[in-house]
């Protein structure tokens, strides 16, 4: 745990500025086995302490690696001195952020730091399992990853926080040859989440019937067919309408986008979609469960709690930092992030999903005479216009209600807020993801989410 | 601070030693960042980072492990290599994992090591107060520009000792182009350089993405589907290329056994006017890495040379195991030779087809097979430029594409980080909504 030289400091922030002080821990484990080969094995640790001033509208910011009583006050001097040139060059007459309620939060979590052991071990035993069942592949890839962020936070106005964020998951992909003797691939998350590895994954037999279930996708795809490109009928599962949530509608609602020239800038109180749509980024409680990836307070020291963007199918509100809520005038709900210590926070999302319908998922697709079913990807674009593009790695075609073959790699592409507008059916079940890293400036871990969605998409084909 | 990087690698590499290593690598890093911010075209933020780095990989009965922390006190250099003992000995062993021998060691200056920041700020201001005046429609969304100057050292236990000091400007822009609730796609530009005594308008291809970006705010789409001609431009070329070469000729997909060039070592697989270089030592590029992260002296090599697989990206390890030979080096510092015709006889000489700005695809499979949106593009009809393109499509597969090339350019663009052309691809599947 983070020992406490923060607080102490207090009496050290400028009055009429407003300072930030964080200390901060990342720790990032990896193993990797590529054909029985053990080629990574690494553990990584970030440790360090910064600070932030706002002064007359514009932001100072420093950080150094070592954690002492002198270093975090020579950090918040640096922070106060950058800030001090900007505002003399740059300023923008501006006072401090508006008043928050002050308090504090502490969300522990008993961090078991795992000896890398137990992460190469447990997926020895799932590569032995895929090596020794499935002789056909042309190659077998199994990681295990683990990462935490530990934050101390301590503010000049605001909630103070301590908190504790651990996440951890398995990765297997396979590759067998297709017909022509090409290589198919296919790659799943399996198992993990929110938590330590040795509180994630218990037995690795308890996984082979998920890796069974990949194979068996693996092969279906491989005998699979490419998609008829062209404007096409579709249903996105869970796992790409989280994507959509998150690269195509979330980003352009980021307010430091919108002030960007974002299409959500001139959309804002119109209609972007059907009223079947309503999309929230959930901060720590989504339907009476946690998060994915709970967030109590941000690192502007705002406690955290739901950003409502789209409510049915009306686009209502951006997420913002404490300067770009003043901006808009709007209260900001805790979406100002930073990865490292050594990183400022910026805007980001934290657990971004569209919401459940009323559908069910079988009279989604008998409902379709030709479309397609798409179910997973590994990769999505976003532009600020809200046109994006997701590689699709799974999904079936639909011919007259029924699943038909499985499909080859695939690209599906469209505009947000058209495409939202041709959302006719959304089934009542979601699926939360919360593997991935989005990219900003910064990485940052971010769960999405949602349901099945019919809808209109530009389908890549070949 | 030089001695003190170099003493500490040495240090790391004894902890490792005493700790049971039979082999040992160190890389040690200080970084010193200032760091400028525009958002939504004001300035925002002035940081200063101080950064350190400690790597620490032990091999011990072939077995391997790192470990990683940005700290390097006396105790946590002893800790750190009882952890890297640690990893190591969960590991299989696997008798081709080694280090760099021996070579001439050297100590390298590179770039312009402190900063100006006085005069980094004034460039800064002028770049924002041209942009403004130049292409009033550009908003510029953000504009990072630090300067960065690196303390490094790497050391193993066969007595490689290399230092580096260097210093360079970085200037990373994001903008788009707007006209009322008309708006472009949003475009990257930006350069590495180590000198501050041009406007940063003029270099790399900033003046140039910024004007494309302004005549992109009005775009039409394609109608239907067609086969055509591709034009990268130079951004566009290394993303490309670079998902080319990570998945034909990369340690992935060689290690996998899955890259379809995995056999093709000395033999065509592309155009003969193809030369694809991996070249940090190259003048335009601005402190390009001068030893390997293993230990090796950087060598600048070609992995496409006239048309022919040349060599393949490896490290040790990969070479080892695949007895195959270890490439020069484990930069992304790319070059791709000139071509003979000018970029406007190139378009002059396309029927139909498309210029691409950027590319915003899904992964490419395995097989090299692509299809994605044709960001920042325009039309090529009758041999010219046409108006600027919105939800078009383009796909293809690289390693066909590459056998179809119609034309490079004489034309480079050099932004400090790689040194690239135009490149024009025939039999490319175009298509609209």
């Amino acid at each position: 745990m983070i020992h406490d030289l923060l607080t102490d400091k207090k009496y050290l922030f400028a009055s009429g500025a407003n300072t930030e002080l964080r200390a901060q821990r990342n720790l990032n484990r990896r193993a990797t086995i590529l054909n029985g080969d053990l080629v990574g094995n690494v553990r990584t640790e970030n440790f360090g302490v910064s600070a932030r001033v706002y002064e007359n509208g514009v932001y100072g910011f420093s950080s150094t690696a070592e954690y002492t009583d002198e270093t975090v006050k020579d950090v918040l001097k640096a922070a106060s001195e950058n800030a001090a040139f900007l505002a003399r060059h740059a300023g923008k007459g501006k006072g401090p952020h508006k008043a928050l309620a002050c308090g504090v939060s502490r969300t522990g979590y008993e961090l078991n730091d795992v000896e890398q052991k137990t992460y190469i071990e447990f997926i020895q035993a799932l590569d032995r399992y895929i090596a020794g069942k499935y002789s056909d592949l042309m190659s077998r890839t199994v990681i295990a990853t683990a990462d935490s962020m530990e934050k101390l936070l301590c503010v000049s106005n605001g909630t103070d926080g301590y908190s504790v964020m651990p996440r951890s998951y398995i990765y297997v992909v396979m590759t067998i040859a297709g017909p022509e003797g090409d290589p198919v691939e296919l790659f799943k998350v399996i198992g993990g989440g929110y938590g330590t590895f040795d509180r994630n994954f218990n037995s690795p037999e308890a996984y082979y019937g998920e890796i069974d279930k990949l194979y068996g996708d693996l092969r279906k795809k491989a005998e699979g067919v490419y998609p008829e490109a062209g404007n096409k009928t579709v249903i996105l599962g869970g796992i790409l309408s989280g994507m959509l949530a998150h690269e195509a509608v979330g980003h352009t609602v980021e307010a430091d986008l919108v002030i960007g020239g974002s299409v959500a800038g001139p959309n804002l109180n119109k209609r972007v979609g059907s009223e079947l749509v309503s999309l929230v980024d959930y901060a720590h409680t989504a339907f009476g469960k946690p998060t994915p990836l709970p967030v109590y307070v941000d690192d502007e020291g705002t406690a955290a709690s739901d950003a409502i963007l789209i409510k049915d199918g009306i686009l209502v509100g951006y997420m913002n930092s404490r300067e770009s809520a003043e901006r808009f005038g709007m209260a900001p709900v805790g979406n100002a992030r930073a990865y490292l210590f050594s990183d400022e926070p910026l805007i980001r999302m934290r657990n971004t999903a569209v919401l459940p319908g009323t559908s069910k998922l079988e009279d989604m697709i008998a409902s379709i005479d030709d479309g397609y079913y798409l179910l997973d990807t590994n990769n999505g674009q976003a532009d600020t216009t809200g046109e994006f593009m997701f590689g699709v790695t799974f999904g079936y075609e639909i011919k007259n209600g029924k699943l038909g073959k499985a499909l080859r790699d695939t690209t599906i592409s469209g505009v947000a807020f058209d495409m939202l507008k041709t959302v006719d059916m959304v089934s009542d079940e979601m699926i939360w993801a919360s593997s991935g890293m989005c990219g900003k400036k910064q990485p940052m871990p971010v769960g999405m989410g949602g349901p099945a969605l019919r809808c209109r998409v530009t389908i890549g084909g070949r | 601070m030089t001695e003190t990087i170099k003493k500490t690698a040495q240090s790391a590499v004894a902890a490792l030693k005493a700790a049971g290593a039979d082999k040992a690598l160190a890389n040690v890093s200080y970084t010193v960042t200032h760091e400028f911010n525009v958002d939504g075209g004001e300035f925002s933020l002035f940081r200063t980072l101080f950064d350190k780095q400690l790597s620490m990989t032990a091999i011990q009965g072939g077995r391997k492990g790192t470990v990683s922390q940005n700290r390097y006190d006396e105790a946590t250099i002893a800790e750190s290599a009882k952890a890297c003992l640690e990893a190591a000995a969960s590991a299989q062993p696997d008798e081709n994992w080694d280090f760099a021998p021996e070579s001439e060691n050297k100590d390298f200056v590179l770039g312009a090591v402190k900063p100006d920041t006085d005069k980094l700020f004034a460039r800064c201001q002028e770049l924002m107060a041209a942009v403004k005046e130049r292409y009033p429609r550009i908003i510029m969304e953000q504009m990072i520009v630090a300067h960065r100057e690196i303390y490094s050292a790497k050391a193993n236990s066969y007595g490689v000792l290399y230092s580096t000091h260097e210093g360079k400007y970085e200037v990373d822009l994001m903008f788009s182009g707007h006209e009322g609730e008309k708006a472009s796609s949003f475009f990257g530009s930006g350069v590495v350089t180590d000198s501050l005594d041009k406007p940063f308008l003029e270099m790399g291809s900033i003046a140039e993405d910024l004007a494309n970006v302004e005549k992109q705010i009005e775009t039409s789409g394609v109608e239907g589907k067609f086969e055509g001609t591709m034009v990268l431009m130079p951004g566009c070329v290394i993303s490309l290329f670079w998902s080319l070469l990570e998945n034909f000729a990369g340690e992935g997909g060689l290690l996998s056994g899955t890259s379809p060039w995995k056999d093709k070592l000395g033999e065509m697989v592309a155009d003969e006017r193809i030369t694809v270089s991996f070249a940090p030592l190259d003048e335009r590029i601005v402190c390009g890495s001068r030893v390997t992260s293993e230990g090796f002296p950087a060598e600048n090599y070609d992995v496409i040379r006239n048309g022919r697989l040349n060599a393949f990206l490896l490290g040790l390890y990969a070479s080892n195991k695949l007895k195959l030979p270890r490439g020069g080096n484990d930069s992304f510092d790319v070059v791709i030779a000139a071509g003979d015709k000018p970029l406007s006889e190139i378009i002059g000489s396309i029927e139909k087809g498309i210029l691409v700005g950027r590319f915003s695809g899904g992964e490419p499979s395995s097989n090299g097979d692509f299809s994605g949106v044709a960001k920042n593009s325009f039309l090529i009809e009758n041999g010219k430029i046409g108006p600027a393109l919105s939800e078009t499509m383009v796909s293809g597969n690289m390693a066909d594409m590459i056998k179809h090339l119609r034309a490079i350019s004489e034309e480079q663009v050099a932004d400090g980080m790689s040194v690239l052309p135009y490149m024009a691809f025939d039999g490319i599947t175009i298509s609209g909504k």
